[in-house]
């Protein structure tokens, strides 16, 4: 059974504008033992940098629109279950989601696109690509990376650019409309001091596959800010300087 | 030792490591140009190079020295389809993958090459006209961190670099302070007559490839208790100094042209010029090398006489000094150099002590 609640809290976002970003209740809290209050899970810092991001975008322009809109949504009848606890945790936390979404496991999927649900986030790899190949653009949230103040969106340049044949595969076209709308969000700020950065990482290809990802990328409205080219290169102890939040492989989860 | 890179008993690559070395493989052997793949980095000795020691800038510098970020970026879009100009660093470049084309032919599967890496604090969207500029030179440099502002130090010892040549001494100066062999460039005229059979590099002793321990004694207590001082130490080696291990490094290739009974034609070849005297304060030098296991090809005593048309004469690619002097000298005469800012020296110009401006917290 699906449902969806408005935190009154928050202002709820322009939901024709908004990018509308889902993460799964088990990513941002730490389950514990107790009937209180849950504990700041892996997903905190990230949830702490996309309200930065809107903090400074609403200060740029007060009636800017395209803010990130974060919903929480359970995935399976266990979390359904703590529906309170999980709001009241919310408020305690003074997190700005804007809605709550629950839903088991069969039809948390549903629930993402009856939301309009840009970007799904979870710990569970499983979970992310079920969402994936009914189109959803999904990532996989890293534990072991220490994050940021600056929310840093890390791009897996590899996929960005396939060969021309056929219908764009639905998780793609996700792919590529959230990195416009990005690309849109990064410009309303400077090149220096920007809560947001974007990050483009090829792992196999040489020079010329990162400067294609770097065109192909433009091309979409998203320009990059950092590029790094590994070229078969040992891929962690980059990623652990480069901390980003979560890495995007155009749709594709490898 | 020299603790760059890892030693050979060290726990191998992850799965994760070996898919996309894989993956990187049968890129580069699926390429139709036959370009050579990049070596693995825990074995290759790497260099990392910023993109103005790589090509010269110095114009676009100036727009954004006096116009801003977002102008120079945008100056930069637009000429993306114009190649730069080579730089200071250039020449020593394209001998480093002349060396690597003789390694290649000797051993073919050795993953023991340079690998050579762009490492700069541009923004990403410069990197098109960097990468087009790589294109147009055919230089073999795969690798690159464009951090967009942020500071390269992290990346450096990712890649366990082994040599680090950047414009930006602040840049240098937090590399050597972590252990990493740095050194700044500037830009030169460039000399077309370099050789291009040999990748010449040259090094000043102290405080470059030893440390600044006996530098410091001259400084503060005169040349006479130098020569008295190296003379009662003679046989106690010198601590290492901040390129010993590029030193090294090096050592290890040539090492593999002599096994290849390449020794009369190995394509690297290392100087030392020094202002000791051979006579007296060079015993210890040549010990100190001698118990450190590594071999240098020429060994120039000048016994304090300028360096500038020696080095001429030697024309290497690359010439490492720690003072701004002798680096001035050797500039001034055609010599491509490299200041490492490290030791005593730093704090003395032409034998006087600088006064130092208290430093703003």
């Amino acid at each position: 059974m699906l449902s969806t609640i408005q935190n009154t809290d928050v202002k709820q976002k322009d939901a024709d504008r908004a990018v509308v970003v889902a993460v799964t209740t088990r990513a941002v809290f730490e389950s514990g033992d107790g009937d209180g209050v849950y504990g700041m899970g892996v997903a905190f810092p990230l949830l702490q940098a996309l309200q930065r991001v809107n903090q400074r975008l609403l200060e740029e322009n007060p009636a800017e629109s395209l803010l990130f809109d974060v919903v929480l949504i359970t995935t399976d009848s266990q979390q359904q279950q703590q529906s309170s606890r999980i709001i009241s945790s919310t408020r305690h936390h003074g997190l700005e989601i804007g809605r709550f979404c629950f839903s088991s496991q069969e039809d948390f999927i549903e629930s993402l696109l009856k939301n309009n649900v840009q970007l799904f986030l979870s710990t569970d790899r499983n979970e992310a690509l079920q969402a994936s190949q009914k189109g959803v653009l999904s990532a996989v949230l890293d534990r072991q990376v220490a994050p940021s103040e600056q929310l840093r969106v890390m791009l897996c340049g590899d996929a960005v650019v396939r060969p021309d044949t056929g219908p764009v595969p639905a998780s793609q076209q996700a792919a590529q409309s959230f990195s416009a709308r990005l690309g849109e969000m990064r410009r309303r700020f400077s090149m220096l001091d920007s809560p947001l950065s974007i990050v483009l990482v090829t792992s196999s290809g040489g020079r010329e596959s990162c400067g294609v990802a770097l065109r192909t990328l433009r091309s979409r409205g998203l320009s990059v800010d950092e590029a790094y080219c590994l070229a078969g290169a040992p891929r962690s102890p980059i990623l652990s300087v480069l901390r980003p939040h979560f890495l995007l492989s155009d749709g594709v989860i490898d | 030792m020299c603790e760059v890179k890892p030693n050979d008993s060290a726990p191998t690559e992850d799965g994760g490591e070996e898919k996309d070395w894989t993956a990187a493989k049968a890129f580069f052997d699926n390429l139709k140009t036959n370009k050579p793949r990049p070596p693995k980095p825990r074995y290759a000795v790497t260099i990392a190079v910023s993109s103005r020691t790589l090509f010269n800038m110095v114009a676009e510098r100036k727009i954004y020295e006096d116009e801003g970020l977002e102008k120079y970026v945008a100056y930069q879009v637009e000429h993306e389809e114009e190649p730069l100009k080579p730089g200071a660093a250039f020449p020593f470049v394209k001998a480093l993958m002349d060396v690597n084309c003789r390694l290649r032919k000797l051993y073919p599967d050795s993953e023991e090459l340079f690998d050579i890496i762009l490492m700069t604090n541009n923004h990403a969207q410069v990197g098109v006209r960097l990468i087009n500029s790589i294109n147009h030179y055919d230089l073999t440099i795969e690798r690159f961190c464009m951090t967009g502002g942020k500071s390269p130090i992290g990346y450096l010892k990712a890649y366990m670099t082994n040599l680090y040549l950047s414009k930006d001494s602040d840049n240098v100066g937090e590399a050597i302070e972590e252990g990493i062999a740095a050194a700044t460039m500037f830009t030169q005229e460039m000399d077309s007559e370099l050789s291009t059979t040999e990748l010449r590099v040259a090094f000043d002793g102290d405080a470059v490839l030893f440390s600044d321990e006996s530098e410091i004694i001259v400084k503060q207590q005169g040349l006479d208790s130098f020569f008295e001082h190296e003379k009662e130490f003679e046989n106690k080696p010198l601590a290492q100094g901040p390129l010993k291990c590029f030193l090294e490094a090096l050592g290890k290739l040539q090492r593999k042209f002599y096994a290849k009974n390449e020794r009369m034609n190995c394509p690297i070849r290392t100087y030392l010029v020094t202002a000791r005297s051979a006579a007296s304060s060079g015993a210890r030098v040549l010990k100190t090398l001698r118990n450190w296991g590594l071999e240098i090809d020429e060994a120039l005593f000048l016994a304090g006489a300028p360096k500038g048309p020696l080095l001429q004469k030697i024309k290497p690619h690359i010439y490492f000094d720690d003072q701004m002097f002798h680096i001035e000298g050797a500039r001034e005469l055609g010599t491509i150099s490299a200041h490492v800012p490290y030791g005593i020296g730093q704090k003395y110009h032409k034998g006087k002590l600088i006064e130092q401006p208290a430093k703003e917290k």
